[in-house]
């Protein structure tokens, strides 16, 4: 990403070039704005936060004695007649991987400075974000609606109840944050904040494209998680 | 920051890429949907969950948020803490194992 | 880690800049002087004009240090009244009235807490590492300054939350400092209501505002060193909060899950750490849950704090006493990649805190291992330290006796570590005051004498004047003797097996065998804790009538003290940024007029001296 020109430095690639930038001065991530290099490492504590969730969901689905629920049908869903396993979550991913889709392609229309593009994209996203929340709001529904909560369940472990709402309520949480700031970005792209450098509204650095990568970065983390969430809270 | 010229030539990929990976994001999901379909048990589950799930995770961080491209000094840092997750992830599995073990033997054999 | 300053030429048929010294210059300083020209451009910073904007909502993040320090100072000393309480009752059972084990416990858990989290990793991340971060690296202030004040305000409400504690429906929780599930939620533990759950809305709070600070600190270190500055140019200080405050950012998390669980257990009645309780005959609504679970989540936490609260103080530590014996730091790399050693390995030792616990015994195993690995980057430390002050020009003056205190201390401190780094040592010895003299030696008094000497050391740059040396050296001495006068015997304590947190010892043996060691040690702990005002009083007395330093009082080398005025204004370097050529440690160098080469003297300035090739 960041193999452009510095004055005075020569890139060198791979681990050689890992030794030569970390021991060089002023920057250790040659060419990465502040804010991206920011949202990276507050992505890595927040990966280490998801971790964690996972890690108790573990201990506490691996240690309790009480038959844990079939996921794949406590989540199917009754259409036209058939039990389809686990349809709701297949289609949530969906809505998700669609949505980090159209943020990838909103990072790149961005660089190339094509506003409108870029806008519809971030629009997009927010949308699909939006789509996925209210998925969500009506999985959790169903699960009340049938009689789970946080401290019992009446498919199985108790755990379960508490386990679900936490983790994907905290994810929940993330994803409504981002639909939030995506409309925000979306508002500003349109109104051409990043064309002419206008400043944010809680600092003094010039308004510029990086902004959506950051974005973006944030919203495919998101995604990522939620590939986890799938991976271990449902297909599990 | 004033670099953003240099950059425009650098940072964006064609959009077949963006693409290609988008489509098989949406495959391999359609993998693991399967493999709850098919309703796979035991090890064969465990190992194709797994696999798809960190395809599509390296799929997202290599390509969506461009890490392939970004040098190894950021990627280094950021996937080096992993090993610490990694650790915690090998004990809790012993010690679940434990956990269980103990409430088995006390709770349900009785102790003796 | 430098060849790009070995092989100048190459570089200047490329760049259009090059410095040299003092303008103009002969063509060959001028080469031996290049430094590449800066990456990024000058950051813009907001001045405050009003008084709110100015001291209150400041975006400078000097400011923001002095009153991460007013804030941590001020929880401190309530965490000091509570340990006075503590040693009354231990000392003189019943000397105090309103004493019951209920406030007993509450006071052991509110101190621990308040000393670790609210005061020690407050008062050398923000504190510290706010104040002379951006100074030691030549930033113009933390890369996002709004950010940083958001991070000291939350701290602030986090505190705030903390001490509201003591003023709702059944005090603050009392179920130790380590929250240990069920029994912190369980009723017959005091504070086990509003208590508990004020408590972990306080520590959601700090952690979410300690991420903003870190963030600032590491993207600061990382990414906005002045020209010149490569990283291993940075002064240890640097090193040591950088190391820390990477183990925050990943630390943290583990207590911010912890916390929010145990809320989740408390209010709603979820059973995430909650197994199957009998009580009184009755089975609670619980069950199913892994109380180990919370100790895990804790330690994974709790551990890497400890070094989030050392490893400033080793980084400190290491500039103080190289400036004040006029030598550079013996084996600087090793001092640095010892840093990242023990913040690297101090993720995989956690569950060393839980041998007793009943978790899978085959961990011990695992853990003493990694435990033991830790004591070697520790004892390189303790070495250089050693090296560093042998045959140096030393200065005895208040900073480098609290230095000389923390080796002493910490040594002490750490080889009682390995004794509790053993399982089969720390098996008979958990729960005794033997883990209390330990834990108050390497992570209580060891720290603080590195405070201690950093706040003589820095305060004529935060200031302008020196603090009284006299009173200072009082402090100390009633500090450093009233401190092992403390913990020293508590180890006897603990090998006769005396058990930690117990209100009292009723008609145990240990009644009359340790009855005149307590009263001793509740002594000294009452001298000790009144010599702390002593600074206080310093401090105020000499904010208006000290001895004025000026500039760089302590012929030292490193950036902070190079700044045009003293104390700092906010943007700190005045027109220019300054240019660092060399590491911060060039004193007494063989052939140098002076016995320090500041970090900005240009090489051509000191060609005909030995320095250090960094």
């Amino acid at each position: 990403m960041s193999d452009h020109k510095i004055e005075g430095y020569e890139f060198k690639p791979g681990f050689k070039g890992m030794a030569h930038d970390t021991g060089s001065d002023q920057t250790m991530f040659k060419g990465v704005h502040w804010g991206k290099a920011m949202m990276w490492i507050f992505l890595l504590s927040d990966t280490f936060i998801f971790s964690c969730f996972l890690i108790s969901y573990m201990k506490g689905r691996g240690s309790t004695l009480v038959d844990w629920p079939n996921t794949s049908e406590v989540f199917g869903l009754h259409v036209f007649g058939v039990e389809v396993p686990l349809l709701l979550i297949a289609l949530m991913t969906f809505v998700l991987i669609t949505s980090s889709g159209t943020m990838a392609l909103a990072v790149k229309y961005g660089y190339e400075k094509n506003r409108k593009m870029c806008g519809w994209l971030i629009l997009a996203t927010a949308i699909g974000g939006l789509i996925f929340v209210g998925m969500q709001a009506y999985e959790w529904s169903k699960l009340i609606h049938e009689g789970v909560r946080p401290w019992e369940n009446p498919f199985g472990a108790p755990q379960f109840g508490s386990f679900f709402f936490m983790i994907t309520g905290f994810h929940g949480t993330h994803v409504s944050i981002g639909v939030i700031f995506l409309f925000i970005y979306a508002y500003k792209t349109f109104a051409g904040h990043y064309d002419e450098g206008k400043k944010g509204w809680f600092t003094t650095m010039k308004g510029d494209y990086v902004e959506i990568e950051i974005l973006g970065l944030y919203w495919h983390f998101v995604d990522l998680v939620w590939v986890f969430i799938f991976a271990f809270f449902y297909l599990w | 920051m004033s670099e953003v010229k240099e950059k425009e030539q650098s940072t964006t990929h064609k959009i077949g890429i963006y693409l290609w990976i988008w489509g098989l994001l949406f495959v391999l999901s359609f993998f693991s949907y399967m493999v709850d379909w098919y309703q796979f048990q035991g090890m064969l589950r465990w190992s194709l969950i797994l696999v798809f799930m960190f395809a599509k995770a390296g799929l997202i961080m290599a390509f969506f948020m461009h890490l392939y491209w970004e040098r190894y000094a950021l990627v280094n840092v950021l996937l080096w803490p992993m090993t610490a997750i990694a650790c915690f992830i090998f004990l809790m599995v012993a010690e679940f194992e434990y956990t269980v073990f103990t409430r088995l033997f006390y709770f349900v054999v009785g102790g003796q | 880690m430098s060849d790009e300053y070995e092989n100048k030429a190459g570089y200047q048929a490329q760049s259009s800049e090059t410095i040299s010294s003092g303008g103009g210059g002969s063509g060959s300083a001028s080469d031996i002087d290049y430094v590449r020209p800066a990456e990024i451009p000058e950051q813009d910073l907001y001045h405050g004009h009003s008084f709110i904007s100015k001291w209150v909502f400041c975006q400078d993040a000097k400011v923001i240090g002095v009153q991460y320090f007013l804030l941590a100072t001020f929880t401190g000393v309530i965490g000091l009244v509570l340990s006075w309480l503590m040693r009354l009752q231990l000392g003189f059972p019943g000397a105090a009235g309103f004493m019951t084990a209920e406030h007993y416990y509450q006071f052991v858990t509110m101190h621990g807490m308040i000393m670790v989290v609210y005061f020690l990793t407050a008062l050398f991340l923000g504190g510290f590492g706010n104040y002379l971060i951006p100074l030691m690296v030549g930033a113009r202030d933390m890369v996002f300054p709004y950010l940083n004040m958001v991070s000291f305000w939350s701290f602030f409400v986090a505190v705030g939350v903390l001490l509201a504690s003591f003023f709702v429906p059944g005090g603050p929780t009392g179920a130790g400092w380590t929250l240990y599930a069920p029994q912190s939620i369980l009723e017959g533990t005091p504070g086990s209501g509003w208590g508990i759950i004020l408590m972990c809305v306080s520590l959601i709070l700090f952690v979410a505002g300690f991420t903003m600070g870190g963030l600032n600190y590491m993207i600061t270190i990382l990414q906005a060193r002045t020209r010149g500055m490569t990283l291993m140019r940075m002064p240890l200080t640097v090193w040591g909060i950088f190391t820390a405050t990477v183990l925050a950012m990943l630390a943290f998390p583990a207590l911010l899950v912890g916390a929010l669980m145990m809320t989740l257990d408390n209010v709603l009645g979820t059973s995430f750490f909650m197994p199957t309780i009998l009580k009184a005959g009755e089975v609670l609504e619980y069950g199913g849950g892994s109380p180990i679970l919370f100790q895990h989540l804790f330690w994974f936490f709790g551990h890497p704090e400890v070094y989030i609260v050392a490893l400033p103080a080793f980084g400190i530590v290491s500039d103080l006493i190289s400036v004040h014996s006029r030598k550079n730091i013996f084996g600087y790399r090793m001092m640095v990649w010892a840093i990242v050693g023990i913040g690297g390995l101090s993720f995989f030792v956690w569950a060393h805190h839980m041998y007793v616990s009943g978790m899978n015994p085959w961990f011990g195993f695992f853990f003493a291992t990694t435990t033991l690995i830790i004591a070697i980057p520790t004892a390189m430390k303790v070495y250089n330290w050693i090296l560093t002050l042998w045959r140096g020009n030393i200065r005895l003056n208040v900073v480098m006796l609290w230095c000389l205190g923390f080796i002493v201390t910490f040594v002490n401190g750490g080889i009682t570590g390995i004794f509790l780094g053993n399982v089969s040592v720390d098996v008979p010895l958990s729960d005794t005051y033997f883990v209390v003299a330990h834990f108050h030696m390497v992570m209580g008094i060891a720290p603080l004498m590195v405070i201690m000497g950093a706040i003589y050391h820095w305060f004529p740059l935060v200031a302008g004047r020196f603090l009284n040396e006299t009173l200072g050296k009082w402090h100390f001495w009633l500090t450093f003797l009233g401190a092992y006068s403390i913990y020293f015997p508590m180890h006897y304590l603990g090998f006769i097996g005396v058990p930690r947190r117990y209100f009292e010892m009723y008609d145990s043996p240990y009644m009359t065998s340790a009855v005149g060691m307590n009263e001793f040690i509740s002594m000294a702990a009452f001298i000790v804790g009144a010599a702390q005002f002593i600074l206080i009083f310093n401090i105020i007395k000499t904010l208006k009538t000290g001895k004025p330093a000026g500039h760089n009082p302590w012929q030292a080398n490193s950036l902070e003290w190079l700044t045009p005025s003293v104390p700092p204004e906010h943007g700190n370097w005045g027109d220019k940024l300054p240019i660092v050529h060399r590491w911060p440690y060039d004193f007494s160098v063989p052939g140098s007029k002076e016995d320090f080469i500041t970090q900005t003297t240009p090489p051509s300035e000191v060609v005909e001296t030995e320095v250090e090739k960094t």
